[in-house]
């Protein structure tokens, strides 16, 4: 498509100004420039726009995922004392260092912070640039956003009222659920494969003591890493429970571990940790809570 | 008037980027030339060992800051090597579609700096206001403007969103009857022409021995294009010309780029009638096996490659760039000798430096 | 009247004033030092000092309204790039006039920079360089009327300078030397490119320019203003001469130094050129100045070429000049944002090869119109 090149003396100034004066006409008497008249006239952004977050403080857990993730430590997490929700950790942005890349935005596990529309994030000193997580919370944002992860409605196991009865794998169509023993404890507990899960909710309807609850789960495209449990290593001191954001670890007694106290009587018995592990977010809080050194974090050597 | 060396840079307008170029002259004529990079190195190399996978991907964007997505998109493709994750194929479409806007985005902002420096300031404001209809429907799809974050390990990040089909028919239908007038005002110019034809020769044999790539090599008549002779993604199935020129000369350059600008819009309306439905993306794994990824990419600018090195962990061992405008910029001095002080500009400017890449 | 008359009025007037207060406070004090007081009044108030008064006046006002007229050309200027270029351009300072404050706040701001002098530059061409600049750019509007009656050294009662507009072209030749100065103070490479590139063009462009202004003259038979446009009552000197007017427009582009020929101050080269160096008001003055000075070309581009202030009687002469001033002036700008940078070699070739050719064919045409007794 290589063109000919014109060597008349016509595009010496005619045929630019030709370009140049149709454009002043244009601009002047046909219409608008093309240019917005800030601030009094704003520009129009579309929904996926990435600028300020907002953070949802009933969907958030606190667990500090999207600290981790944030490529250039923008983030930080906050305790807060709330009137309705209690003692929670809720995260804040630095927005003198923050990329607007959004990958705090896609690797929350439940949808709880996204970034809005707001550009207008200037001021004239640094430390007003931190927004702490009070400045940033905004409880409805879901109605306003497109949202875009999937969700699907999974059974979600509550192991404090799981009696180990096996009615649930015996109900389920698709032999998603398998009951699997716990080590040391006599029992077994329920794994279900979330893969294969199609919400019929029939699990549910027959658990006798409604441990399954069927919720509301967003999909994630990031592989969350699972901890490994060493049960040798285990004092029971609860600490990763205690620490979890999602309720995923229970603390359940192991029988035949009570001690004999000086008079006689028995004590109780030592407890163990049991890992539901189809909740797990892949934050890391229990791994870095154990100081027994009976989790394993995958990627990180002992 | 004796011979005395000129400092062009590292502070000067028409450098764009951080980089200093020495000339000696002797009156107006140039006898010698000598680039000095390194005033943008900002470590991303070392940065990256530090890094998970998914967090490099911004900071990937920002190597080249004109043409954001080609390198994000490399780098997913070396750890895609690295990892051996197959990437769904309504992804690959969507990356060579946005592949193909950001070219055409990156050339605009080159032909606007080329016209700025040559003096005609309206060339310069009229490429970058259609350059904006092409930044918003990044934005409605990606959320940002130049450095978007877009590609991930497994596809990319967000589907297309509704109405994007008609909206890109409707900018590039504006956009081709721009490129025609682009061409009339810049070729009709006999001004343009005068500063252009004949004006920083580089012949075959030197291109090719330098190493050059990109629409340098191909201006001095090598048909050498990374999509055609090592294709990658989906381009086996685009059906496109490869844009070559024969003068050796900045109007052979210009002339090469504007053609790249008409293949890509063929590529983007091939690949908008091609798309096929389904995923977008997959889980790609957190740890990287312990092995190496190795991955090209035709960038705006040239050859781009990056070499991923991983070690079983979270995080590469190494990461190694190659850029394009560091070789290019090395054969800068055999273009430039024997013209004038005032051809510099046409000369650099025709080469497209983007020096966030060349010094990372 | 005469512009001449109306000054002298003023200025008659106010030494009349002053002089009632002189005379009366030298007749409050002793006779010894009464006398003194009322020779010293007769003095001041004799016909030739009278003159120069009125002269004054008449200088300050032309340079008034010359300095009006720029910051118009600056308001023009911007407003109509930005309309080329699909922006608004100046519009919030001065709201409802559509932005024309805009440059006076520029000016202001320019006063409250920061002057630098470089350590190592040559002090005296330095600060000597923007004072015959601008004096010389200043000086050409002298003998520049803008109607029969408004003009500093065009008046009609006989003693007006009878080679006004050689002069004027004289006075608009002698900015090289000062470009080529300051760029050689500067103490700076780019400077020094910029000033000598400047030169080069501005001493090739010359040649041209006056042959074209020589036919004018040839057709005109006078060397003044006066007489070259009331030899133009029949049809303007544009028409017949029409290579001829093509030709001073260019050598005119290329001596005001606007795109296409803008290479001593190429932004993308060279910086800022021969004014890299100047910060502050000294800068602001360079600027204005460039601007007086196509102004002043523009004006004498209309004397000579296009009529002058001829025209239909409805509106007065002297807003005919400016109405046609403006016209040259918008037709340079449309041109500037239009076309790209000649580069220098070429710009000089243009101008031995192309011009000169073309302005010596203008002068036969000249001639032979002359030799027919059309003129």
């Amino acid at each position: 498509m290589a063109a000919a090149k014109k060597k008349d003396s016509l595009g010496l100034v005619v045929r630019p100004m030709r370009r140049t004066g149709s454009q002043v006409a244009t601009s002047l008497f046909l219409g608008k420039p093309n240019t917005v008249l800030y601030p009094y006239q704003k520009l129009e952004l579309p929904i996926g726009y990435r600028g300020k977050h907002i953070v949802d403080f009933k969907r958030c857990i606190g667990c500090s995922n999207c600290v981790q993730i944030c490529p250039n430590d923008c983030m930080w997490m906050e305790k807060l004392e709330d009137p309705e929700l209690g003692k929670i950790e809720r995260p804040g942005v630095d927005y003198g260092r923050c990329l607007f890349c959004g990958l705090c935005v896609e690797i929350c596990p439940t949808v709880a912070i996204h970034e809005s529309v707001e550009f207008e994030l200037a001021s004239g000193e640094r430390s007003r640039l931190k927004y702490g997580p009070k400045e940033l919370r905004d409880d409805a944002f879901a109605g306003k956003v497109k949202e875009e992860r999937q969700k699907r409605l999974l059974p979600i196991l509550d192991m404090s009222k799981c009696t180990s009865c096996e009615k649930c794998a015996g109900e389920c169509p698709e032999m998603c659920i398998a009951m699997m023993p716990i080590e040391s404890v006599g029992r077994t507990k329920p794994e279900i494969n979330l893969g294969r899960c199609t919400s019929c909710k029939k699990c549910e309807a027959v658990c006798p003591e409604n441990a399954l609850k069927m919720e509301e789960v967003y999909e994630s495209y990031f592989e969350m890493p699972e901890p490994k449990f060493l049960l040798k290593m285990c004092t029971g001191c609860g600490a990763c429970a205690r620490a979890c954001p999602a309720d995923v670890i229970y603390m359940i007694d192991m029988p035949g571990t009570e001690k004999v106290l000086k008079d006689g009587k028995k004590g109780k018995p030592k407890k163990r940790a049991v890992f539901i592990l189809e909740k797990c977010v892949g934050c890391g809080k229990c791994f870095r809570a154990c100081k027994f050194e009976a989790l394993e974090w995958p990627g990180v050597r002992k | 008037m004796a011979e005395m060396w000129i400092n062009m840079g590292p502070q000067h307008p028409m450098t764009h980027g951080l980089w200093n170029l020495r000339v000696k002259v002797d009156g107006e004529t140039i006898v010698d030339a000598q680039p000095e990079i390194g005033y943008l190195h900002r470590g991303i190399e070392k940065l990256c060992e530090g890094k998970s996978y998914p967090q490099i991907i911004p900071l990937a964007d920002r190597l080249c800051y004109g043409s954001s997505l080609t390198w994000s998109h490399l780098y997913c493709m070396a750890v895609e090597d690295l990892m051996r994750v197959e990437v769904p194929e309504r992804a690959e479409y969507i990356r060579v579609l946005t592949i193909e806007m950001q070219r055409i985005v990156s050339h605009l902002m080159w032909l606007a700096a080329y016209a700025g420096d040559l003096g005609l300031a309206a060339g310069f404001v009229y490429t970058m206001r259609d350059r904006e209809v092409f930044l918003d429907l990044f934005q409605s799809l990606t959320g940002a403007r130049i450095t978007y974050n877009f590609p991930r390990i497994g596809g990319v990040a967000h589907d297309l969103p509704p109405n994007f089909e008609r909206d890109s028919l409707r900018a590039l239908s504006y956009f081709e009857g721009r490129l025609k007038e682009y061409e009339d005002m810049f070729e009709g110019s006999k001004i343009f022409m005068m500063r252009n034809v004949d004006v920083g020769i580089l012949r075959k044999e030197d291109a090719i021995n330098l190493g050059v790539t990109g629409p340098t090599l191909r201006a001095s008549g090598v048909t050498y294009d990374l999509r055609k002779d090592v294709p990658y993604s989906v381009y086996e199935e685009m059906d496109f010309d490869v844009a070559t020129h024969k003068d050796c000369d900045c109007y052979a350059r210009y002339r090469v780029r504007m053609d790249e600008m008409w293949e890509s819009c063929k590529i983007m309306r091939q690949a908008l009638q091609k798309m096929p439905k389904g995923k977008w993306r997959i889980v790609a794994p957190r740890n990287a096996p312990v092995g190496t990824g190795l991955a090209r990419v035709e960038d705006p600018r040239g050859e781009g490659v990056i070499y991923v090195v991983g070690d079983g962990s979270e995080r590469p061992y190494r990461v190694k760039i190659r850029s394009p405008i560091f070789v290019t910029v090395s054969a800068a001095p055999k273009m430039l000798i024997g013209y004038k002080l005032a051809d510099v500009v046409a000369i650099m400017g025709g080469l497209d430096m983007c020096i966030g890449e060349t010094d990372r | 009247m005469n512009l001449f008359e109306f000054c002298y009025g003023i200025i008659h007037w106010l030494v009349d004033l002053v002089n009632h207060l002189w005379y009366w406070l030298g007749d409050l004090l002793p006779w010894w030092f009464g006398d003194f007081f009322d020779a010293v009044g007769d003095f001041a108030a004799s016909q030739g000092h009278l003159s120069v008064m009125t002269i004054l006046l008449e200088v300050v006002v032309v340079v008034v309204i010359a300095l009006i007229n720029v910051l118009n050309f600056l308001w023009i200027f911007r407003k109509f790039m930005a309309r080329m270029f699909d922006f608004y351009g100046p519009y919030y300072v001065g709201y409802r006039i559509g932005g024309w404050l805009q440059n006076l706040a520029d000016g202001i701001k320019l006063f409250v920079k920061e002057i630098i002098v470089p350590a190592k530059a040559d002090k005296m061409g330095y600060l000597l360089a923007p004072v015959i600049f601008v004096g010389s750019s200043i000086l050409i509007l002298a003998t520049i009327p803008f109607s029969v009656d408004f003009g500093v050294s065009t008046n009609k009662s006989g003693d007006y300078v009878p080679a006004g507009a050689l002069f004027a072209l004289a006075a608009f030749a002698i900015a090289p030397f000062s470009i080529l100065l300051a760029g050689w103070a500067s103490n700076n490479k780019y400077t020094l490119i910029g000033g000598m590139r400047s030169a080069a063009q501005m001493m090739s462009y010359e040649i041209p320019l006056l042959m074209t202004v020589a036919s004018v003259f040839l057709l005109a038979g006078s060397f003044g203003f006066v007489d070259i446009v009331n030899a133009q009552h029949d049809m303007w000197f544009g028409i017949p001469l029409f290579i001829g007017f093509i030709v001073f427009l260019v050598c005119l582009a290329a001596e005001v130094e606007i795109i296409p020929f803008d290479l001593p101050e190429a932004e993308a080269e060279l910086v800022e050129g021969w004014t890299t160096e100047y910060g502050g008001m000294r800068f602001g003055l360079f600027y204005m100045t460039t601007t007086v000075r196509s102004y002043a070309g523009g004006a004498l581009a209309t004397a000579l070429f296009l009529g002058g202030w001829q025209g239909p009687s409805l509106i007065p002469d002297e807003i005919w000049f400016l109405i046609k001033a403006y016209i040259v002036f918008v037709v340079f700008q449309w041109m500037t944002w239009s076309l790209p940078r000649v580069r220098v070699d070429q710009i000089l070739g243009l101008g031995w090869k192309r011009l000169l050719p073309l302005a010596i064919i203008n002068l036969m045409i000249a001639v032979a119109l002359k030799s027919m007794g059309w003129f």
